[in-house]
Formats: C-alpha cells, structure tokens, sequence
C-alpha cells in the first residue's frame, strides 16, 4: 500500500445536517470570567491560581508572552513580569457555569455539561421552530452568552460529537465553525491526527508507522485497519470522524454528588510523617465543621496528599453508616493515610472528601456496632462544636492534628477578591448567588 | 403516645419517603425509629394512623395519607378540606423573581460615591444591572470608562452618546473611544438593617 500523493479528497458524505451537533467550549474561562466583572482586567496578561502557587488558567494575553497553565508562578512572573496574578473564586466560575447551561437549555433541551466551560447540545431537528439553519441557531446561542455574560466562547458545529469539538477547536478563541457533511473532506485534509480528542502521543505515533498522517488520511482507511490498530475506540473514532455518531448527548444533569472537601498547602513541603498526618487530620476536622453546620452526615472519605513535584496519590474508604462525627472517621483516615505516605518523600498539601453525603438524622445504626457508643462520638463533636465556637476555630483539636501551629500560608494570598468585599449581611461563609461587579466608582 | 415523639416518627417516615419515593417497611421502621422490635414499630405506627397521617393497606403496609409529601409539620393536621389561603400560593412570586427578570443576565454592583445623588441611588446602596438590554435615553447604566465601572444615565443624541452624572458636581462624559455598557440599572436595593 502507497501513500497516494497530490490526491484530490473525495466526498465523505454528501448529507449536509443529517445531526446537528454543536459543541461550545470557553475561552480562557476562568480569567474570562474575572475580567468581565473588573473591565481593568481586560486585555491585560492576567492567571488564576494565585492560592495554589502554580498558573490555573492564563490569559490568551499572558498565553502569547509564554505564560503556560500549570507553570510555577515565580516562573511565570520571571517570564512576564507584568502579569496579574489573582486568587481563584472558585464561585464566580461556578455561578459562570450554571448560567452557561442554563442559557444552552433555552434552546435546546438535549444538553451535556461536559466540563465547567465545555458542553455539547443536539440541535437535530429545530430548523422549524427557529424557522433557521442549524449554523445560525448555533451562532445565537453564542451570541446569548457573549451578551449576556460578558465572557466569549468557541462554537462548533458538525454531525458528530468528536467532530463538533474537533470544529470548536480549529478557531479559537471567539470562534466559529461550521462543517456539514459534505465539507468533512476539506475540513480532515490537513487536520493533524493529535487535534483528535481521543488521539494521544502513543496512537499518533502508532498511526505514523503506518503511513496515517492527517484525519483524513485515518478515515480514508478501512475500518478495520482502524480496528485492528486501535481496538475498538479507534473504530468509534473512525465512524466518529466520518459523521456516523457513536456517542450519545448524555443530556442528565452530572449527578449532583454533594461532597465537601478540604485542602490546605503548607510551605514549605515536608517530608515529616506526623506533620503530614496532623496536616490531614486537621483538615478533616474542619470538613466536618462544615457537615455539621449545615445539618450533614456523610459516609465516604476520600484522602488524597499531592507530592512536591506536583504528582499525587489518593485512596478512598468508607464506613458502614452515615456519621456527622469526627472521631469515627479518625481510624480510617489515619489508614488510608498510612497506605498511601511514602517515607523520603515530600508533600506539600492534603485533603480530604466527605462523600455520600445525606441529612443528619436519618442516620441508620450498624448491627454490630454499640448505639451508645455511636451517640457518645456523636455528643464529643457537639461539645467541641460548642466549645470552639466561644474560644475560636480548632481550639478543641484532635491530639495528632496539634502539630499544625498556625496559619503557615498567607490568607491574603488564598482569599478571593469576593470574600474579602463582603456585602452587607454576607458572611465569609455565605454570599449572594449574583456575580458583584469589582471596582465601582460612583 | 407522646405527641413530640408521634411528630418525630412522621417527620422520619416522611423524609424516608421523599428519599425512596416509597414508604418504609416494618423491619426499615425500625431502623428509622431506633427501636428493637417491631411490636414497638406497630405501636407507633397505629397511633399514625389514628392521627389520619397514614393509613394501611389490606395486607397492613404503610401507605401515604396525602400523595403530596406534608413535610411541613406545623402540627398534625387532620384531612379535610384544603385552605383556601394555601391554594393561592401558586400565584405567589419571590422577591427575586420580582426583582429579576432575566436571571442568567443579572449582576450586582455596589455603589461608591455619589454621582447619581439626586436620582436617589446612594453610596453603599446595591443596584441590580441586566447586561441583556439595549440602553435607551434616560436609563441608568454601568459604563466601563478608563477601566472602571461608574453608574451614569445614558444619553444618546444622533450618534453621539454622552454619561451624565445626576450630581451638579460631576462634568458629562463624553466618551472618546468605544463605550462598553456593561448593562442597564433595573433595580436598586438598599438594606438598612
């Protein structure tokens, strides 16, 4: 088999809109958002991440001076010194989020949150109802959300999922792209195989050896090369890819799995077994704080302890009922944690997930378990609920957490603008659900 | 039976069926009810139905009273008919509601200064913007200019659009470059207590 040269591509499919699949995807999302409400923000090289020491989310601005997501901010700053760097407030993007479906959902109803800023919605079918071609319903629905929300977004739309977001992709950001099926052809010519959602290095490489160089040169095999190749996602790709959908729109809501979490970063990392220990152990008390105030009991508790280049391990277990009560999950937190701490190794933060969360109350009592003494664990984090709440936050402590002394990071450096200009009547715990406008000037 | 635990009980049998969407059997009861015996669940559970809060099916299992989940334990109410004032809350709308017409479009700012004075929006005071809609003459809208978001009525006259303060202090700002409006002043909330 050669690899033809100088071929003219030959149609795919000659149906324009047999779906129509829009996938709309946020530009820059996090410092979207932190723009649109503080116009001094605009245009200027900015990132989130300021709490983590590390670039979350940069600027299309501090993109092109070289700043990188997941870059060391001292990095950063050294590459761009201009750059403006801001505590995430993990809020407002979740407050961005919620109005973004809910704006696709005016449309249409077959919609996939598929990230915080990524979904898909199936507009297959409303050409009559908008009395509009498939490409201007998709253009309004990104228009709706530029009026509206003040952020852009990338559109695309195809007759697939993988090529709905394959077209978002090509025009970034404030983009637009529309790729019926009779210009898949054109579209896949020069596309490289790695732009693939579901092409990682080892398959491209893999394709390389095989002569396949473009999207087009991948379809344009049987599909049983792409199956033997590839297994069987390399099939659903390659149907994929030519306009035959395999994946479905998974228009239910992302199961609302109400969890709490806590984690805290200590500087410098530490390789001491007890300080992570009591690090971890604090943290679990304060997530408990928070289960109890808001009337919780949770079952699940997930442990997780992020190394100092970054990488992480983390194990999950659970009880045999609901508890409200810090002192039953101590043995087990302190378990995982054993199974995961390696000696020699430094950290620089734990955390913890409360999980399989339900209202206290309805709490059931194991068979095999004394209910007294279930009720006396439950009655010690009453009264040191109580007694922190007159002497101060952790005053009242589980012994092995005593080794945390102190705040060793700044808070300033981990506080949200938001939090820090709190309205009147809000509390640092609880704020308004309507994004605040940053510096008004009368 | 005492009434506190009766309400207890039905509190519990309740939250169990808007979890399960299904009532709870015998041997569930008396997990909900903390009891060992499910002598003692039948007690309890025939004091329930002598209150009209559930009643029991041929083969004796609990079925819901009303199919509308009264969670609301204000006290036990009997069945009859139902209140004309609860019939009415249908038409009832919440202050955000009445505030708020177009959720995903609003934003707040909270006012510095005093430029709008004499159209009686004050420092402090918190007014609610809608970024959906087409500023006309005479509106008051958020404005970014230099960098910062001020509060200003919008005049337009032929193409030329001008900010004007409603405070004798402040000059008209009248825009050079492009003017973004970041949306229209629908409302003003100011909390005094």
């Amino acid at each position: 088999m050669c690899a033809s040269i100088n071929k003219t591509p030959r149609f795919i499919t000659l149906s324009s809109y047999p779906a129509a699949i829009v996938h709309l995807d946020c530009d820059a999302f996090f410092t979207s958002c932190e723009s649109a409400r503080d116009p001094k923000l605009k245009n200027l090289p900015i990132a989130t991440g300021r709490e983590r020491g590390i670039v979350s989310c940069p600027s299309y601005e501090a993109k092109a001076l070289g700043v990188g997501r997941g870059m060391r901010l001292t990095e950063a700053k050294k590459i761009c010194p201009e750059l403006v760097i801001l505590a995430s407030d993990y809020e407002l993007y979740s407050i961005y989020s919620g109005r973004i479906f809910s704006i696709i959902r005016r449309f249409t109803p077959d919609v996939e949150e598929y990230s915080i800023d990524e979904a898909f919605c199936d507009l297959t079918g409303l050409r009559r109802l908008y009395r509009a071609s498939y490409p201007s319903i998709a253009r309004k629905i990104k228009e709706t959300i530029s009026r509206e929300l003040g952020i852009t977004v990338s559109a695309g739309i195809s007759i697939s999922k993988i090529l709905a977001k394959l077209a978002s992709k090509a025009n970034k950001p404030d983009g637009f792209t529309s790729v019926p099926g009779y210009r898949l052809h054109e579209f896949l010519k020069d596309m490289p195989l790695e732009k693939v959602c579901g092409f990682g290095p080892n398959s491209v490489a893999l394709l390389n050896k095989n002569g396949v160089r473009t999207v087009l040169d991948y379809v344009e095999r049987p599909r049983e090369f792409a199956r033997k190749v590839l297994g069987k996602t390399g099939e659903e790709l390659w149907l994929e890819l030519r306009g035959i959908p395999v994946y479905k729109i998974v228009t239910v809501a992302k199961e609302k799995y109400l969890t709490i979490s806590k984690t805290k970063t200590f500087s410098p990392p530490s390789g001491n077994k007890d300080f992570v220990k009591g690090q971890l152990l604090r943290n679990m008390e304060s997530a408990f704080i928070k289960l109890r105030r808001h009337a919780l009991a949770a079952r699940g508790l997930t442990v997780y302890l992020r190394r100092a280049d970054f990488s992480h391990s983390a194990a999950q277990g659970r009880l045999t009922r609901q508890s409200s009560s810090t002192l039953d999950f101590t043995a087990l937190a302190v378990r995982i944690f054993e199974e995961i701490f390696e000696n020699g190794v430094n950290y620089r933060s734990s955390g913890v997930i409360l999980s399989e969360i339900l209202d206290e109350g309805v709490d059931s009592h194991d068979l095999f378990e004394d209910p007294v003494k279930v009720e006396d664990l439950k009655n010690i984090s009453i009264a040191v609920d109580k007694v922190n709440l007159c002497h101060g936050k952790h005053t009242l402590h589980i012994a092995s957490s005593n080794i945390v002394k102190g705040n060793p990071s700044h808070p300033r450096n981990r506080t949200s603008w938001r939090k820090e200009s709190l309205l009147e009547g809000e509390s640092f715990r609880q704020r308004l659900n309507i994004p605040l406008l940053k510096n008004p000037k009368g | 039976m005492d009434r506190d635990l009766l309400k207890e009980s039905a509190g519990k049998i309740n939250a169990f069926y808007s979890r399960q969407r299904r009532m709870p059997s015998y041997s569930e009861m008396m997990k909900l009810f903390a009891v060992r015996s499910k002598n003692a669940v039948y007690k309890r559970v025939s004091s329930l139905t002598g209150e009209g809060l559930f009643s029991k099916d041929r083969l004796g299992r609990l079925i819901p009273a009303a199919l509308q989940r009264p969670v609301r334990l204000l006290g036990l109410i009997q069945a009859g008919f139902p209140s004309p004032a609860e019939e009415e809350t249908i038409d009832l709308i919440s202050i955000d509601e009445y505030l708020i017409s177009n959720p995903e479009a609003t934003f707040l700012l909270k006012v510095e200064g005093d430029s709008m004075i004499d159209a009686g929006i004050r420092p402090g005071d918190l007014v609610l913007v809608q970024r959906d809609l087409i500023p006309r003459n005479g509106d008051i809208v958020v404005a970014s200019v230099d960098g910062e978001w001020t509060l200003k009525y919008f005049e337009k006259k032929r193409d030329k659009v001008v900010l004007k303060a409603a405070n004798k202090k402040y000059a008209v700002i009248e825009p050079r470059s492009e003017l973004t409006v970041g949306g229209v002043v629908i409302a003003n909330v100011r909390k005094y207590k």
